[in-house]
């Protein structure tokens, strides 16, 4: 039996399909929200490291659906889970840390404010960051952001502070102010997608640290599965869909997009017609969804005539170090030590933009300070190491009990990913998931740029840390990327011929098309994305409904 | 369900992801699996083997013991026999999400005993510790995409998971795993999952029995 047909179909609920659903529904709109995942209820969320963190809870299993995943065009793919995000109700919000940044001025100017750079496909973005900051505004009151904005040489122009007080910190962040400021820099209390205090009928943190990587069972955390979809719901125009897999868009004889196929909880294929489509499954996969949807108005896949669709494709550059104190060591030096705050809540944001290319790049990104997340299986694993360097037996037990004597400061670094033609997503015909479907096939290649940057941060970060004269300091990498932070390959702009999506992140070839997951994004900041995408999502749900009031499709 | 492999390379590649999938350890033995018996002495073993256990034949558990036990000896703290790791592994290969682990394991376990009977005389279970960590180190040091060195990663994991996860596996019996660790926060800051929990009961309806989230 065919589904009747609705206002808008949103495939997808994370931090973009989510507050589109709600702005729709209050709007008096019918919406359908497909979501491939399960929706997981408090109840479902266990402080179980091995069904939470180490199975498929929320990632599915690499042999079912890999992600083929490649660095360098000249390597062969292999299957990985690289770049998935959890697939549930509420997406990647849900497992989120929720570190909760906006982007600069600078972010939506790069291409301006770098002139051309060799090897990058950089672009300025078709807004400014005053058409987005009251959509941050909005964004950061529907899910429930708590911080302290402080004036620092990059504050973002703000209207207001933050809608909840800043999370109690870890008394080690004052040692991390001292040290910081010590080198002549500016640290910040990090804004958190986490309540400090009860707030629209959600319950405030109860400071259990084990955080992220796991839901919430109280509702705390801002995912859109405990913050934006039950309001959505509320409205009686929402009918939520989960383990719902949308397998393909289809289009009219005029070439614009008429329903959505997908598969049921029971396999059964399914049709959801609508007057709107709007996709928001994460860069990858909204990406794989447009080209694994061919018709013959679009061969090349859907809104993809210009060939641009999976193209461009940016992560957050990673690096990060971790400082080891021992507890037993500590004795009359660190007054913080016996402290078991979970939240450290300090980033770094003077490298943000250097003022000239002295150290090899411009464009720098954020560190944040925090405690290593405290999983035990986790962290013995990282202690076992493998091969020459691995141990086991009463070598591997000493660690475990050095583990136990140990507080572990690390800090991670959310840096620009320079954009380019060789990082990209494809679908392979030859590979497929257990739905039947194409697979999406990255190819990622590093701009060197982006690695004398996150050097560079990650050096600034070993200052600080060393400031507060560890037992131990130890580099973890240089050179990675954050894969759950994705965005580009429907990258907006003003040139139909250079994007995807136009100024309201409808495409530019299918005018009832919307892609509103961080696929719009020309260039991933020096943050992390989620604040930012739930924020566009506000702002394109507004013009959306403007549309469809106006009969302006 | 997944696509069929059109080489052994790249049955290779998702059988090292299904190790970063893990955290840590995998699987498969490659070629000595099927090699090793022409070059070993006939193992002395009764037939047709007997099991009281889920995954493992008798014989095999016992190699899954004392393998488990080099990885996490007793010293003044528990180690994997006393924390109930053995039977951790033997019951968590039975779910779904582990199933071609499960045929890849218990060979390498063989593997392991051929070894030592090779080099020492007896089979794994019946040298000195001092013989069992020379041929676990063997099976470490093996060039890293060997089945040695990866199925030496699946026994550190799953030891590790069995001592340190959700005591309702089996394992990290009276959580001196956690204790070990100093790892406090479930049931204190944290809240414990309900009294009548079990992990993996939770694994097959949250997980979709493996069919995928």
């Amino acid at each position: 039996m065919p589904n009747d047909p609705v206002d808008v179909v949103v495939v997808g609920s994370g931090a973009g399909g989510a507050p589109m659903a709600l702005e729709l529904a209050r709007a008096g709109f019918s919406v359908v929200v497909l979501e491939k995942g399960a929706h997981y209820q408090p109840k479902d969320f266990l402080h179980d490291e091995i069904l939470n963190s180490r199975r498929n809870f929320f990632m599915p299993l690499p042999w079912d659906e890999p992600h083929l995943w490649r660095k360098g065009t000249d390597q062969p793919f292999a299957r990985t889970n690289e770049a998935w995000t959890a697939n549930c109700v509420g997406g990647g919000t849900v497992h989120m840390s929720g570190y909760f940044y906006r982007m600069k001025p600078v972010d939506f100017r790069l291409r301006t404010t770098l002139g051309e750079v060799k090897g990058a496909s950089l672009a300025d973005w078709p807004i400014e960051y005053k058409d987005l900051a009251p959509f941050y505004d909005v964004a950061e009151a529907e899910l429930g952001v708590s911080g302290n904005a402080v004036p620092h040489p990059f504050l973002e122009p703000r209207s207001r502070n933050f809608p909840l007080p800043p999370l109690d910190e870890h008394p080690v962040a004052k040692a991390i102010d001292d040290a910081a400021k010590g080198l002549g820099w500016h640290p910040l209390p990090t804004a958190r997608g986490i309540l400090s205090q009860p707030y629209q009928g959600r319950a405030g943190c109860s400071y259990c640290t084990l955080c992220g990587s796991y839901g919430c069972e109280h509702g705390a955390k801002a995912s859109t599965n405990a913050s934006v979809i039950p309001r959505a719901l509320a409205t009686g125009k929402v009918t939520l869909r989960p383990r719902c897999m949308a397998t393909e868009v289809t289009v009219d004889a005029k070439g614009n997009a008429k329903s959505v196929i997908y598969k049921d909880p029971d396999g059964v294929t399914q049709e959801q017609s609508a007057r709107v489509v709007v996709l928001s499954c994460t860069a990858v996969e909204s990406a794989r969804l447009m080209l694994n949807s061919v018709s013959a108005r679009f061969p090349k896949g859907l809104a993809n005539g210009n060939g641009l669709v999976g193209k461009n494709l940016v992560f957050s550059s990673f690096g990060q170090s971790k400082a080891t104190f021992r507890v037993s060591k500590s004795a009359g030096k660190r007054a913080w030590i016996d402290s078991q705050a979970p939240f450290v809540n300090r980033s770094l944001q003077d490298f943000y933009l250097m003022p000239d290319a002295r150290f090899g790049f411009r464009k720098g990104g954020t560190l944040g300070f925090m405690w290593q997340h405290p999983n035990p299986i986790f962290a013995a694993v990282g202690l076992a190491k493998k091969g020459k360097d691995g141990v086991f037996g009463k070598a591997l037990k000493d660690k475990l009990r050095e583990y136990k004597d140990s507080r572990i400061l690390e800090f991670e670094i959310y840096g620009e990913f320079l954009p380019n033609p060789d990082t990209l997503v494809t679908v392979d015909a030859k590979v497929k998931d257990r739905y039947g479907l194409p697979v999406a096939a990255i190819t990622v290649k590093r701009h060197p740029v982006d690695l004398t940057m996150t050097k560079f941060l990650v050096e600034r970060g070993e200052e600080v840390l060393a400031a507060l004269e560890p037992d131990a300091l130890e580099r973890v990498g240089v050179a990675g990327e954050t894969t759950i932070l994705q965005g580009g390959t429907c990258r907006f702009g003003k040139d139909p011929a250079a994007s995807v999506l136009d100024a309201e992140c409808r495409a530019h070839e299918v005018k009832n098309l919307y892609v509103v997951d961080g696929s719009f994004l020309p260039s991933s900041g020096g943050v992390p994305l989620t604040l930012t995408i739930a924020a566009n999502a506000f702002r394109v749900g507004a013009a959306l409904v403007r549309r469809l009031k106006s009969g302006g499709l | 369900m997944s696509a069929p492999e059109d080489d052994v390379d790249q049955e290779r590649r998702v059988l090292v992801q299904r190790l970063t999938f893990l955290g840590g350890g995998v699987v498969l033995l490659g070629g000595c699996k099927k090699d090793e018996p022409a070059q070993a002495p006939a193992p002395k073993r009764p037939a047709p083997p007997t099991t009281s256990h889920l995954t493992f034949t008798d014989e095999e558990y016992r190699v899954l013991e004392a393998a488990c036990e080099r990885v996490l000896p007793q010293d003044e703290a528990p180690g994997a026999k006393a924390l109930g790791v053995p039977g951790y592994v033997d019951r968590i290969l039975q779910t779904p999400e582990l199933s071609r682990m499960k045929d890849d394991f218990p060979p390498g376990l063989m593997a392991l005993d051929r070894r030592a009977l090779r080099l020492f005389g007896h089979g794994f279970p019946d040298c000195t510790a001092a013989q069992q960590d020379e041929v676990l180190t063997a099976f470490k040091d093996s060039p890293e995409a060997s089945g040695e060195a990866r199925w030496y990663e699946m026994l550190v994991v799953l030891t590790l998971e069995g001592a340190l996860g959700d005591p309702s596996y089996g394992g990290n019996k009276d959580r001196a795993g956690w204790a070990l660790m100093g790892f406090t926060l479930v049931g204190t800051a944290a809240a414990e999952p309900p009294p009548d929990y079990d992990g993996r009961k939770a694994l097959h309806v949250r997980c979709g029995d493996g069919k995928g989230c």
